[in-house]
Formats: C-alpha cells, structure tokens, sequence
C-alpha cells in the first residue's frame, strides 16, 4: 500500500532573485486561468452589436450584468466601480479551483493565493475604512465601546483577512486531502476485495471508478463555485461596511 | 519530497505578492476586454431604446392631435349638413306651401270669374228672357185686344210683373 503524501504546490523552477522566487504550479496554473479568462472575454465582446444576435454576446452580457447586479445590491451604487474587480475575483477563485478537473493544481489550494487575496481586501478595508472617517477616526474605532476593548478590536480588524483566507483554504485543501485520502482508501479496498483475480485485472482499482467522481462534483464543481462566491461576497460586504452608511 | 514540492501550509511574500498582482491584473483585463465593450454596447442600446420611445410617444401624439382634428372636423361636417339639409327642407316647405297657395288662389279666382261670368250670363239670359216674354206678351195683348197699346208702357208693367216674380 502506497503512503498517501499530501503535498503543497509543486516547485517548477526558481528565478535567482533576492536569494531565489520559487516558481511553482500556483503560480503557472494562475496564470494559464488568467490567460484563459482574458481569452473569453476576447472571444465574448468580438463583434458586440448593439442588436444582440450572437449567443456570445448574451453570455457576455448575462456576466457583465449579474456581476454589476450582485455589486449594486451587496454594495450599492457608489462602489459599481468594483464591478470588474469582485468579478476578478469570481473568475480566478472558481476557475482556479475548477481547475482540478483538469487534473491541475488548484491555485486556490495555496496558501498565499489566498492569503494575497484577503491581504489585498484588507488594505481596501483599511483605505475605505481612513477615507470614510479619517485616520483619527479610524484610530478611534479600536477603542470602541470603550478603551479595554482595542485588543479584541484589533484581533477582530486582524481576523477579517485570516478567516476569509483560511475559510476559503482550507475548504479547497480538505477537498484534495479527502479526495487524496478515500482514492488511497479505495485503491486499498479494492486490493482486499479483488486482489484474488488472477494477473493483470487484480492489480486494477475498480472501486476508484465512479466513486470518486461523485466527491469530486462536490469538492470541485459545487464547493469551488460556492466558495468563490463566498469569498466575493464577503469582500463586497467588508468594504462597503468599512465605508459607513453615509455617502 | 520538500526539495520538488511546497509544505502544504507554507507562506511566501513573492508568492502572496504575485498572487495580489494576478488579482490587479485580471480586474484590469476584465475592465479592459470586458467591462469596456459591454457596457459601451449597452449604452448605445440603451440610447437606442430611448431615441425609439421618445419617436413612439411622438407618434402618438400626433396622431392623437390628428385624431382630435379629424373628428372635430367631422362634428363641423355633421352640424353644416344638418343645418343645410335643414335650411333646404325650410326652403321646400316654404316654396310648396307658396305653390299652394297661389294653387288655391288661381283656383279662387277662377272660380269667382267663372261665377261672374255665370251670374253675367244669368243676367243676360233673364234680360233676353224678360223681352222675350214682354214681346210676347204685348203681342197677345195686342191680339187680344186688337189695338195696339204703347209698347213702352206695356214693357215697363211687365218688366215690374216679372221683377216682382
């Protein structure tokens, strides 16, 4: 029986710079996503009329328009300029993860893809958050109600960004070491179960077909999906907060 | 194994750093290839659609006033027939009635000539009749008394005899 590793991304090459930048399948498989989805969107907006006849155009427009509707109601009319930046974040967190299907490694499995994502988030948290009441203002809001709670205010401001990229982390990682785990499991029950077959059938896993197949449209189709979204909304609704209900 | 592959849990700054620069860049291409296009089309549908509807609520409008204006011009039709079919039907009455009215006229005046002429031809015939019947007379007279008396004074006591009848 094999010994299951359950590994990080794998190291393809290092640029030797500032004592060497690890290149690993994260950051390739990133950037084959990016590729990909700058790729649809040529395809989608080629030949945009102002009839729309195509099916592209439709899709196209059916993004543009549910993304914009999800930031108007999440955010409201004065952040539609985030429009383009939540559905970035659409885009690259489902793709990367559905990008397992394919047999890739999910960038979303990295630690510091996430980690960059909610880092990124909380600046905008910070920078809304000094914008809307300035920066004594926004010193203050640590000793709310009162000074005995700065402490757990600057846990809570420091929780924001840890939570989101561990919630999404760690739902993409425990997808692979599930999936990782109940493969190792069925090629071992299969073994037990069927080892007895004479020569080469023996040595076929038949329990790993099908099986896994059905854990893999959870984790990989429903929970990329699901976790994406959730990570958009909740980028959506820290920043909008940070700003205050005023205008 | 460590020597190929990441730990599982393992931070990196470039990484972290790369990763926010992927994030800014796609925002960047979506709002380039994406954003851009789509919205610009939807606003030139958008202008579309309203340049249609202000041309439709024009239309309507006029064809409202249009409306208007015919069937008012059409109540005027109605009104200036009636009074001319009024005004011919006064006209005709009062034309027949005329026609009768000289009808009648001519016909009494006919009649009052006819019976002129009647009563003339009465008289004359009673004249024709009185000498007659005076001629005669006096000429029975005459026989019978076999002189002759003056005419005159005969015709003028039979002329009383007969008025007197």
């Amino acid at each position: 029986m094999d010994s299951i590793n359950i590994t990080g991304a794998k190291i393809l090459f290092e640029i030797p710079l500032f004592g060497g930048i690890p290149i690993t399948e994260t950051q390739v498989n990133s950037w084959i996503v990016m590729a990909v989805i700058a790729a649809l969107c040529i395809f989608l907006t080629r030949g945009l009329k102002v009839r729309a006849t195509s099916k592209r155009q439709i899709v196209a427009e059916w993004i543009v328009e549910t993304v914009e509707k999800l930031v108007r109601s999440n955010m409201g009319e004065r952040f539609m300029g985030f429009a383009p930046f939540i559905a970035a974040i659409l885009g690259l967190s489902a793709l990367s993860s559905l990008s397992s299907l394919f047999g890739m490694y999910p960038p979303t499995a990295d630690l510091n893809t996430i980690a960059g994502w909610s880092i990124l988030v909380f600046v905008l948290i910070t920078y809304y958050k000094i914008k809307s009441s300035g920066f004594g203002g926004y010193l203050k809001g640590y000793t709310k109600p009162f000074a005995l709670f700065t402490p757990f205010n600057i846990l809570s401001e420091i929780g924001t960004p840890v939570s989101m990229t561990f919630r999404h982390f760690g739902n993409v990682v425990s997808g692979t070491v599930i999936s990782a785990l109940v493969y190792a499991a069925l090629a071992a029950a299969s073994t037990a179960l069927l080892g007895w077959l004479p020569g080469v059938v023996g040595k076929i896993p038949f329990l790993q077909v099908g099986i896994p197949a059905v854990l893999s449209i959870y984790f990989d189709v429903f929970s990329s999906c699901m976790q994406a979204f959730i990570f958009a909304m909740l980028t959506m609704l820290y920043i909008a907060g940070a700003c205050g209900d005023e205008t | 194994m460590s020597g190929e592959y990441l730990e599982l849990i393992s931070l990196n700054i470039w990484h972290i750093v790369v990763t926010i620069i992927n994030l800014l860049l796609l925002m960047l291409i979506l709002k380039k290839f994406l954003w851009k296009p789509v919205k610009k089309v939807m606003a030139e549908r958008q202008g579309q659609v309203d340049d249609i509807y202000r041309t439709a609520e024009e239309s309507a409008a006029a064809a409202e006033r249009d409306r208007q204006l015919y069937s008012e011009k059409l109540s005027h039709a109605q009104d200036e027939a009636e009074t001319i079919v009024k005004a011919a039907t006064e006209r005709a009455d009062r034309l027949g009635d005329e026609i009768i009215e000289n009808a009648r006229k001519k016909a009494a005046d006919t009649m009052k000539k006819a019976e002129n002429d009647i009563e003339l031809e009465k008289k004359k015939a009673m004249n024709d009749l009185k000498n007659e019947i005076s001629g005669i007379s006096v000429q029975i007279a005459e026989s019978v008394v076999g002189r002759e008396i003056s005419e005159d004074d005969h015709r003028q006591l039979i002329d009383s005899f007969i008025d007197q009848l």
